[in-house]
């Protein structure tokens, strides 16, 4: 610091605080012997509280349609996002009966009662020349399957 | 929800300061509503970036120092404008978006000469006299706030300050 009067800008520093504390200690006691730079401490100092009261006097209330327009204008642009859509797909109030719903098909599908499986269609004609076929060679073998009897036989 | 609760804090305690700052950067109250309304949606959306401990003022008001900066460049408005002398504002040239509404609103006031030198600052100089004198920022919250280093806002502010000084006076001589 200049050792005869500090510059403008120090006592700028010195009104907000901020010279350090060496500084600030020769600051003090320079201006309590130097009533020309105490004088424009004070001018200076009178420009900050000039302006402090001017921003107080004029200060202003937040606008509450100001706060609603925040507000609308939040929920209109956060839209739930892929991983929130998949977080709420799987609340326990929709999984739960998805999940009921996919153990039935389960269950009907593979029970052996409830099976779904196609039956081989069989080919009739195939079956009933290969036995009259069968019947015709060895009408007593084993292997023959029993005849059984038609409406024609029993007419018979 | 967690992250509306944050928003509602935030502007419950810092809604009114910082609409007050919008307002005094920007010089009047449309500005000043749409800059602090896109602030809070900011804050909403990177709410999780705020690292508690730290200085909520001070990120809010760099949200809305960098808003604010945004649109002078989109409205190619003078924010890096050269500073002009002391001998008053040149015909023609152009001024800072904030000055006409400022200087419009603080006619008549007591504090008249402070009022429009302050008005009468550049949009960088008037930023850093508005943190450091009204807002009462130290210099290390307003290099946060504004972007740059201590030495900077120091040696900006001394120079801010020395405008206004040279145009209070003008003021005061040219309304006794």
């Amino acid at each position: 610091m200049n050792e005869t009067h500090p510059n403008i800008d120090q006592i700028v520093d010195h009104l907000h605080g901020e010279l350090p504390a060496a500084d600030e200690a020769a600051m003090h006691a320079h201006l309590a012997g130097c009533p020309k730079c105490q004088e424009r401490r004070n001018e200076e100092a009178a420009i900050t509280q000039t302006l402090r009261a001017h921003a107080l006097a004029t200060q202003l209330e937040l606008p509450p349609a100001l706060v609603a327009r925040i507000r609308m204008e939040i929920a209109e642009a956060v839209q739930p996002s892929w991983r929130q859509r998949l977080r709420l797909f799987f609340r326990p109030i929709v999984l739960l009966p998805v999940a009921a719903a996919a153990a039935l098909v389960i269950y009907l599908r593979f029970s052996p009662g409830h099976s779904a499986v196609t039956p081989t269609p069989i080919d009739a004609a195939y079956y009933v020349n290969e036995h009259a076929a069968l019947a015709a060679k060895a009408p007593f073998a084993d292997n023959v399957p029993p005849a059984t009897l038609t409406l024609d036989d029993e007419a018979r | 929800m967690e992250q509306q609760v944050f928003l509602e804090r935030a502007i419950e305690q810092y809604g009114k300061a910082t609409y007050n700052f919008a307002y005094r950067l920007t010089g009047n109250e449309a500005d000043a509503s749409d800059l602090t309304q896109e602030a809070f949606i900011r804050v909403f959306r990177a709410w999780r970036s705020f690292k508690p401990g730290t200085s909520f003022r001070s990120w809010i008001y760099r949200i809305v120092t960098n808003l604010y900066r945004d649109e002078l460049r989109r409205r190619k408005g003078r924010y890096h404008e050269e500073i002009p002398d002391d001998h008053g504002s040149q015909p023609g040239a152009a001024r800072p978006l904030a000055v006409e509404p400022i200087e419009e609103y603080i006619e008549g006031h007591l504090s008249e000469p402070v009022s429009k030198a302050l008005a009468d600052l550049t949009a960088e100089q008037r930023q850093i006299v508005l943190l450091a004198d009204i807002e009462g920022c130290t210099y290390h919250e307003i290099g946060d706030i504004v972007g740059c280093a201590v030495g900077t806002v120091r040696s900006r502010l001394h120079r801010a300050r020395e405008r206004l000084r040279g145009l209070v006076t003008r003021y005061m001589k040219s309304s006794s």
